[in-house]
C-alpha cells in the first residue's frame, strides 16, 4: 500500500565535502485532509480535529507567508486556514524551532480552525524536485498542486486562495485552475478581511521590520556581491575563450536592470559571438560601472534573457529598436573588470525629507548621480544639508564586495540646480570637457597682433614661402559674421589654357609648435566646442580669430592646395602642395556669394571690398570675382558628378550631409534653402581633403592620419526598410548608391517630412566615421562610406579641430621628404598616432553630446515656464517616426524635438480618441502590430496610429530634481493640429530655435538683473528697450550668430 | 536549522512511514551459481548479500571440529561505498567480528546442527548499502541464503530493529533515526515459537518502555517472516518450474 521513492539530497559535512545521500521516501494513497467536506471519510482517517464547515474558503498560505505572517494567521478571526506540510517543513528548517513550537500549537490548538495536510505523504500531492529547480520554486509548486488536489477531494465544493509573496507564482498559477485562487497576502487581506483593522496593521510593521532588517543585514556584513577573479585568471580566461572582453555599456532608460557588452578586439572571432552580451540586472553586473572594459562569462542558453522594447520611465529617442521583443540573446555575467572608467560625476544629494528616511547614519548619504546610467553613490559628509540644492562633482574611491553601492567623496559645487550656469557645467563634467581660460604661459607663446604693434609677415618667411599675394584673386565664403575664416579658394586660367584652382588653409601649425604648451591644450581639448549658446575654442582667440584667421584685405601664412586643371574636362593634371602667404581680396558671404552666382548683382553694396571703389574699377572686379565663383561652381559640380556616380549619399539634402557625422539630430538641420555656394564650398573643401590625404598616405604610409566611414550593418537598415514599407516605398540599402537613389525616390508628395524623417533614420543607422592611423588599419578599411572616397582626412579647419592640425604637420614634412630635406616636424609614431586618434574621436563624441544636451537644456528651459493647459505654443502638431510597445515616438517639426508619447499611462489607461478626435484614459488594451499600434478600450471603441501619421500633441516639461529635465508629449488628438503649411515648415527652424535661446538667455539674464537691482527704475527702463545691464543686446545676438557659424561650418565635417 | 522531527504530530516519520510501518523488503534467493546458497535483500535501502557453503569438512585447523554438531561460522564484511562517506573496513576489525559473532549466536539457535557432526557451514555476508537495521537485515538475507543451501533449520530467523521516540516504539529504524541517537534494539525471533535467538540493545531505556519496544521489534520481525515465506515459496515455485515437475 506505501509506494517507495526515493530522495537525493546534498549534504554538506563537516569538513565541507559535498555528500550525495539517498533517502527513502514513502508515499501512501491517503491522508488525513481533516475536511468535512471529504467524501470517504473513512478511508482519509479523518479522526483528529476537522476544519469547521461553516467559511467561504479554504486558505492555503504559501511557505513564505507562513514564514513571514505567521502572526497574521494567528487571529482566531481567520478560518479555514490549510497548513501544507511542505510550508511547515520551510519553517521548520528556515526558521528555527520557536516560531516552528508556535505553528505547532496552533495546529493542536482546538480553537483555531485550522489543520495540516501532510501532502508530501499522499502520492498523488507529491512532486518531486526538479533538476535545477530551486527550493522556493519547488515549495511553491508543490503547495499550489496539493491546492489543487485537494480542491478537487473536496469534489470542488470549496474555493481555495492560495496566498503567497511570490508574484511569479500568482502569475503563473493565478489562472491555471478555476477554483485555486492565488493572490498576494495583502490583497487577499484586502479583499477577505477589509474590517480587520488590526491585522493590517500588524502587516505593515511586519513589512517594515523585515525591509530595515534587509538593509541592516546589506550595511553590515553579507557580501552583495561575488568576488572579481584575479587578473592571471581572467586573462587566462580570456586567451582560451572562456571569458569575453568589451566595454560595458549601460542602458540609459533601463539602467538599473540592462546593459550590454560590446565586444571588444579579437574575442568577437573566436566566441562567433554577432550581437552584444545582455547583463541582466545589478548582481550581474558585478560592481561595474558604465565604460568599464569588463571580463563576462557567458551563462548557459537557458539562462539567456531578452530586451525590452517598451517605453521606459524615462524613454526618449532610444536607438534600441531592430530586434523582435524579447527575444534571447547571449546573457553573460561580469567576472572581473579589466580598465575602471571611473571619472568625476555630477550628482544631486537627497532633499530634506528624504535625508530623514534614509535612518540613522546620516554621515553617509547616497547621492544621485546625473547620468542615469551611474549608480548611486555613497557620500561621507557633514554638509548634506547645505549641499542639498546645488550640482556636485564627486569621484568613486572605491567599491567593496560587500556594500551595496559604491563609496565616493565630495570634490566641489557646481551651481544651483536649475540654474543656466550650474547646468551647463554639469553638462560640460558629464562629458568630462574641462574649459579653463588659457593660462599665461601658453598666451606668452601667442604672436602679439594691437593696434601699436601690429603683426607682419616677416622677411624670412617671405623667402621660404610662395608668394600669392599679387598673382592670384584669393576670396573666402563664409556664413555672415564669422570671424575664424579658415579656408579660402581661388581660381584662374594659366598661361597655357589650363585652370588652376587653390584651396589655402589658415596655416595653424606656423604659430603651433609641437609640443608646445598651446599645442598640448589644443591636444586634449582636441575641438571646439559649441554649447547652444556658447563656444569654447580650441585654441586663443588671438589665433582663431585673427592672426590664424584669413580674413579680407590683411597677409596672412596659408597651406594651399593647388591643381592644375584641364580647360575643358577639368582632368586634374597636377597638384601643388605648399605653404604659402595670401591676401584674401574678398570676405564673402554665402548668400552674396549666390547671387553673384545668379548674376543678381545688387547685392554688390553689401560687400565691404567694393564699397570704396569708383564704378570703373568696381566693374572690372566684380567681373573677375563673378568669373572665377561660376568657374568654381562648374568645377565643383564637374567633381561632385564624379562622386555621385561612386555613390556619394546625399542624406536630408544638404542639411544632413553636413551632419552626417558630427551630429545625429534631425533637429539642428538648416532649413534654409539650400544655395549652390553651400555645395561649391564643400566640394572644394572635399577635393582638398582627398588630395591632402592621398599624399600623406604616400610619404608616411605607417602613420597618418585619415578619417574613415565604415560601411554601415545592414541589419540596422531594417528598421528604415520598414518604415518605407508602410508608406510604399522601397529602400536598398545594398550598396551607398543604391541608399542614395532609393532615398531620392522615397519622397511624399504630401508630406515632405516623410523624406527627411527616413533620410534621419538612414544617416542613424550608419557608423560614425572616425580618425585613425594608416598603420592601423588595413588598406581596405581606408574607405569613405558616405562620401565614396577611397581615402579621406580633415585638412581644412586647422582652427577648430585638431587632428587638423596634425594633418598640416604631416603634410609639411610630406612636403620636406619630397624636397630630399631632413624632416623637421617630429611626428607620431603609428602607435602614438592611433592612440591620439582614439582621445579626438573620443572629443569628437563628447563634444556632441555635449552640444546635444545643452540644446535639450534649452528646450526644457524653453518650455518650462510655459503653463502647457494654456499655452498655444505648447501644442504641436507632431509625426509618428517610431512604435513600441506602450507607445510611440513622435518628431514634432516645427520645435525639431524627438520624444516618446505613451499610449497606456501608469495607471493600466488606454488612450481613445472621440467623435471630436480628442483623447481620454480610459481602461483598455493595446495591440501592436509592425506599423502601427491600436488601443482598444473596453467598450469597444479603438483608434489607431500608423507610422507617419500626423497626431496633435501637448509639449511639457517633465521636471527631475537629479537629472535633466526632459520634454514629455501627451497626445491630445489623433487629428493633425492643422495642415502642416509649407510656409510655416519652410520658415527655419533654426530661427525658431535662436529665438528659443534667445528667449532661455534673456529669462535668465532679466532674473539675475531682478536680483541684482530691484529697485533701480532706470534699469527697468533700459530692460524696456531690451538693453540689459550686463551684456548688450548686441553680444547676444553674436552668440546667435555663433550658432549659425556653428551649424554651417560644420559643411565640410563629412 | 532546528533538528530533525523523527515523529511529527501528525504520526508521520521522516520518510513518511507511520510508528510501526516496515520499509519496503525486496529478496531474491539463489543468486549465485557457484555456492551452495546465495541470497540477496533490500530492506529500503539497506542492501546486503549473503552466500552459504556447507555443511563441508572443516578446513584449517581439525582441532576447531565440534565432535556432536556442525561448527556455524560466520563472516560479516561492508563495502568500503557502504556508507555515505568511502571508508576502507579491513577484515576483522571489532565491529565485523562483533557482528559475526551475533549473526553465528542466531544461526546456531535456528540450524539443526546436530544433524552434520565434525562439519562446518560458512555463511559469509556483505553490506552493499547501510541505511539502518543492518543486523536485522543481515540476519534475513542469511536465513534465505541458508534455506536455499538446502540446510536444514528449526525455523526462519527473523530480525528487525525498534527504537523509542516520544514515548512511541518505532519499527524498522533507518539510518537517519539511528543517527539521532536514541535507543536501539535489534531483535532475532523464530517466528513460529515466538523464541528470541537474539536480543541485543547498547542504549539506556527505562524498563517500563522496554514491553513496548519489544513488542514493536517482534511484530516487525513477524511482519518480516510473512515476506520472507512469501519470497522462499516464490522461489521454490519457480525452481520446481524449472525443473519441469
Amino acid at each position: 500500500m506505501l509506494q517507495k521513492r526515493e530522495k537525493v539530497l546534498l549534504l554538506k559535512t563537516f569538513q565541507g565535502r559535498t555528500l550525495r545521500i539517498v533517502r527513502e521516501h514513502y508515499l501512501r494513497p491517503s491522508v488525513p485532509c481533516n475536511s468535512p467536506l471529504c467524501p470517504q471519510p473513512a478511508s482519509c482517517h479523518n479522526d483528529g480535529k476537522l476544519l469547521s464547515s461553516d467559511v467561504t474558503h479554504y486558505m492555503i498560505p504559501d511557505w513564505k507567508v507562513v514564514q513571514d505572517y505567521l502572526e497574521i494567521l494567528e487571529f482566531p478571526e481567520l478560518k479555514g486556514i490549510i497548513f501544507m506540510q511542505t510550508a511547515c517543513q520551510a519553517v521548520q528548517h528556515q526558521r528555527g524551532r520557536r516560531q516552528y513550537n508556535k505553528l505547532r500549537n496552533l495546529l493542536k490548538d482546538a480553537r483555531h480552525d485550522c489543520v495540516l495536510f501532510a501532502n508530501e505523504f499522499q502520492q498523488c500531492c507529491y512532486l518531486p524536485r526538479e533538476r535545477g529547480e530551486s527550493l522556493e520554486k519547488w515549495q511553491s509548486r508543490s503547495i499550489y498542486n496539493a491546492a489543487v488536489w485537494y480542491y478537487h477531494h473536496c469534489q470542488d465544493r470549496m474555493p481555495i486562495v492560495m496566498v503567497t509573496e511570490d508574484e511569479e507564482a500568482i502569475q503563473q498559477y493565478g489562472s491555471e485552475t478555476e477554483g485555486v485562487f492565488v493572490i498576494s497576502f495583502k490583497n487577499y487581506l484586502d479583499n477577505f478581511w477589509p474590517d480587520l483593522k488590526a491585522a493590517h496593521e500588524l502587516c505593515e510593521s511586519i513589512v517594515q521590520s523585515r525591509r530595515e532588517r534587509e538593509n541592516e543585514s546589506q550595511e553590515s556584513h553579507g557580501k552583495e556581491y561575488p568576488e572579481h577573479l584575479p587578473l592571471e585568471v581572467l586573462e587566462a580566461g580570456i586567451k582560451s575563450g572562456r571569458y569575453i572582453q568589451g566595454i560595458l555599456n549601460v542602458n540609459k532608460h533601463r539602467a538599473q536592470i540592462e546593459a550590454f557588452v560590446r565586444l571588444q578586439g579579437a574575442s568577437t572571432k573566436d566566441s562567433g559571438l554577432v550581437s552584444d552580451i545582455l547583463i541582466h540586472g545589478m548582481k550581474a553586473r558585478n560592481r561595474s560601472i558604465h565604460g568599464d572594459v569588463v571580463v563576462v562569462e557567458l551563462l548557459p542558453k537557458n539562462e539567456w534573457k531578452g530586451r525590452t522594447t517598451a517605453l521606459g520611465e524615462n524613454d526618449g529617442d532610444d536607438k534600441t529598436s531592430g530586434e523582435s521583443p524579447g527575444e534571447p540573446m547571449p546573457t553573460g555575467r561580469v567576472v572581473g573588470i579589466l580598465q575602471k572608467n571611473w571619472r568625476d560625476y555630477v550628482v544631486t544629494f537627497p532633499s530634506k525629507e528624504e535625508v530623514q528616511s534614509q535612518g540613522k547614519n546620516a554621515q553617509k548619504i547616497l547621492v544621485t548621480p546625473w547620468d542615469y546610467r551611474i549608480p548611486k553613490i555613497r557620500i561621507s559628509t557633514q554638509q548634506a544639508e547645505a549641499l542639498q540644492d546645488f550640482r556636485v562633482v564627486v569621484r568613486i574611491d572605491s567599491w567593496e564586495s560587500t556594500s551595496m553601492y559604491p563609496n565616493g567623496h565630495f570634490v566641489r559645487v557646481l551651481g544651483r540646480i536649475g540654474d543656466l550656469e550650474g547646468e551647463i557645467a554639469t553638462i560640460l563634467v558629464e562629458n568630462s570637457i574641462s574649459v579653463v581660460p588659457f593660462s599665461e604661459a601658453q598666451m606668452c607663446e601667442m604672436p602679439v597682433n594691437t593696434p601699436e604693434n601690429p603683426w607682419k609677415v616677416s622677411s624670412q618667411e617671405e623667402q621660404e614661402r610662395k608668394d600669392l599675394r599679387k598673382t592670384h584673386l584669393v576670396f573666402s565664403i563664409d556664413p555672415r559674421g564669422c570671424e575664424d575664416v579658415d579656408d579660402t579658394l581661388s581660381v584662374r586660367a594659366l598661361d597655357n589654357g589650363n585652370l588652376e584652382l587653390g584651396v589655402h588653409i589658415a596655416d595653424v601649425t606656423h604659430f603651433v609648435a609641437p609640443h608646445s604648451y598651446i599645442d598640448i591644450e589644443a591636444r586634449s581639448r582636441a575641438t571646439t566646442y559649441y554649447l547652444a549658446d556658447r563656444r569654447y575654442d580650441m585654441l586663443p582667440s588671438i589665433l582663431s580669430a585673427d592672426v590664424c584667421s584669413l580674413l579680407g584685405g590683411v597677409d596672412r601664412y596659408a597651406v594651399s592646395v593647388m591643381w592644375e586643371l584641364d580647360k575643358t574636362s577639368y582632368e586634374i593634371k597636377k597638384v601643388w602642395y605648399g605653404r604659402t602667404i595670401i591676401r584674401s581680396a574678398y570676405k564673402l558671404f554665402y548668400e552674396a556669394a549666390q547671387d553673384l552666382l545668379d548674376r543678381n548683382f545688387s547685392v554688390v553694396d553689401d560687400i565691404p571690398e567694393f564699397r570704396d571703389l569708383d564704378e570703373k574699377s568696381r566693374q572690372t572686379k566684380l567681373e573677375e570675382l563673378v568669373w572665377a565663383i561660376r568657374k568654381l561652381t562648374d568645377i565643383a559640380r564637374h567633381v561632385r558628378a564624379k562622386r555621385d556616380l561612386c555613390g556619394a549619399l546625399e542624406l536630408e539634402g544638404v542639411e544632413v550631409r553636413i551632419q552626417l557625422d558630427e551630429k545625429k539630430n534631425i533637429h539642428d538641420l538648416i532649413p534654409k534653402q539650400p544655395l549652390e555656394v553651400h555645395e561649391t564650398v564643400a566640394e572644394c573643401m572635399i577635393l582638398a581633403n582627398h588630395w591632402v590625404a592621398k599624399k600623406i598616405w604616400e610619404s608616411f604610409p605607417h602613420q597618418a592620419l585619415l578619417r574613415r566611414h565604415p560601411p554601415p550593418h545592414q541589419e540596422f537598415f531594417s528598421e528604415l526598410r520598414e518604415c518605407a514599407k508602410a508608406k510604399g516605398f522601397f529602400i536598398d540599402t545594398r550598396s551607398n548608391k543604391t541608399l542614395a537613389d532609393s532615398l531620392d525616390n522615397a519622397n511624399d508628395p504630401n508630406d515632405p517630412i516623410v523624406n527627411r524623417l527616413l533620410r534621419s533614420m538612414a544617416t542613424q543607422a550608419m557608423s560614425n566615421a572616425l580618425y585613425f592611423s594608416t598603420g592601423s588599419c588595413a588598406e581596405e578599411e581606408f574607405h569613405h562610406y558616405g562620401l565614396a572616397l577611397d581615402k579621406y582626412t580633415h585638412f581644412t579647419s586647422p582652427i577648430r579641430r585638431y587632428s587638423d592640425v596634425i594633418v598640416h604637420r604631416l603634410l609639411m614634412a610630406a612636403i620636406s621628404k619630397d624636397k630630399k630635406m631632413e624632416i623637421k616636424e617630429n611626428l607620431f609614431s603609428n602607435k602614438d598616432l592611433e592612440e591620439l586618434c582614439k582621445h579626438i574621436n573620443n572629443r569628437n563624441r563628447a563634444a556632441q553630446h555635449c552640444q546635444k544636451q545643452s540644446t535639450e537644456l534649452f528646450q526644457c528651459m524653453y518650455f518650462k515656464d510655459k503653463d502647457p493647459e494654456t499655452e498655444e505654443r505648447c501644442i504641436s502638431d507632431g509625426v509618428i517616426y517610431s512604435i513600441r510597445t506602450n507607445g510611440v515616438l513622435v518628431f514634432i517639426p516645427r520645435f525639431g524635438i524627438k520624444g516618446a508619447a505613451y499610449l497606456k499611462n501608469k495607471d493600466g489607461l488606454v488612450i481613445s480618441c472621440g467623435q471630436d478626435s480628442h483623447c481620454e484614459w480610459k481602461p483598455g488594451s493595446l495591440q501592436r502590430f509592425q506599423n502601427k499600434i491600436t488601443s482598444t478600450t473596453t467598450g469597444g471603441e479603438s483608434v489607431t496610429f500608423h507610422l507617419f501619421d500626423h497626431i496633435t500633441v501637448r509639449i511639457a516639461v517633465q521636471a527631475s530634481r537629479c537629472h535633466a529635465d526632459t520634454i514629455r508629449l501627451e497626445i491630445i488628438s489623433n487629428k493633425p493640429y492643422m495642415i502642416p503649411d509649407t510656409e510655416l515648415f519652410q520658415q527655419s527652424s533654426l530661427l525658431l530655435k535662436s529665438d528659443l535661446v534667445k528667449e532661455v538667455t534673456r529669462s535668465v539674464e532679466e532674473a539675475q538683473l531682478a536680483q541684482e537691482v530691484k529697485v533701480n527704475v532706470i534699469e527697468e527702463d533700459y530692460q524696456k528697450y531690451c538693453q540689459t545691464k550686463g551684456r548688450s543686446l548686441y553680444t547676444l545676438l553674436e552668440e546667435i550668430r555663433d550658432l549659425a557659424l556653428l551649424d554651417v561650418s560644420n559643411s565640410y565635417g563629412i | 536549522m532546528a533538528g530533525l522531527e523523527l515523529l511529527s504530530d501528525q504520526g508521520y516519520r521522516v520518510d513518511g512511514r507511520r510508528a510501526r510501518e516496515l520499509r519496503k523488503i525486496q529478496a531474491r534467493m539463489g543468486v549465485f551459481a557457484q555456492a551452495d546458497g546465495s541470497a540477496y535483500i533490500e530492506q529500503g535501502n539497506t542492501k546486503a548479500l549473503a552466500v552459504v557453503y556447507g555443511p563441508h569438512e572443516i578446513r584449517g585447523s581439525r582441532s576447531r571440529a565440534l565432535p556432536d554438531r556442525a561448527l556455524v561460522n560466520c563472516q560479516y564484511s561492508s563495502a568500503t561505498f557502504s556508507t555515505g562517506e568511502r571508508k576502507r573496513r579491513p577484515h576483522g576489525d571489532r565491529k565485523s567480528c562483533e557482528m559475526g559473532l551475533q549473526l553465528r549466536q542466531a544461526f546456531e539457535a535456528a540450524v539443526l546442527t546436530q544433524l552434520h557432526p565434525r562439519s562446518q557451514i560458512d555463511i559469509y555476508v556483505q553490506v552493499l548499502q547501510a541505511d539502518g537495521g543492518i543486523y536485522a537485515a543481515c540476519v534475513n538475507v542469511a536465513t534465505l541464503a541458508v534455506l536455499d543451501a538446502g540446510i536444514p533449520m528449526r525455523d526462519f530467523v527473523c530480525a528487525s530493529s525498534a527504537g523509542f521516540v516520544d514515548g512511541t516504539a518505532l519499527a524498522d529504524l533507518s539510518h537517519v533515526e539511528e543517527a539521532a541517537g536514541g535507543p536501539q534494539l535489534a531483535l532475532a525471533l523464530l517466528p513460529a515459537s515466538g523464541q528470541i535467538a537474539l536480543l541485543e540493545m547498547d542504549a539506556r531505556l527505562h524498563g517500563d518502555h522496554l514491553e513496548q519496544v519489544l513488542e514493536a521489534a517482534a511484530q516487525a520481525a513477524r511482519d518480516v517472516h510473512a515476506v520472507l515465506d512469501r519470497v522462499v515459496r516464490q522461489h521454490v515455485r519457480e525452481a520446481s518450474v524449472l525443473l519441469g515437475d
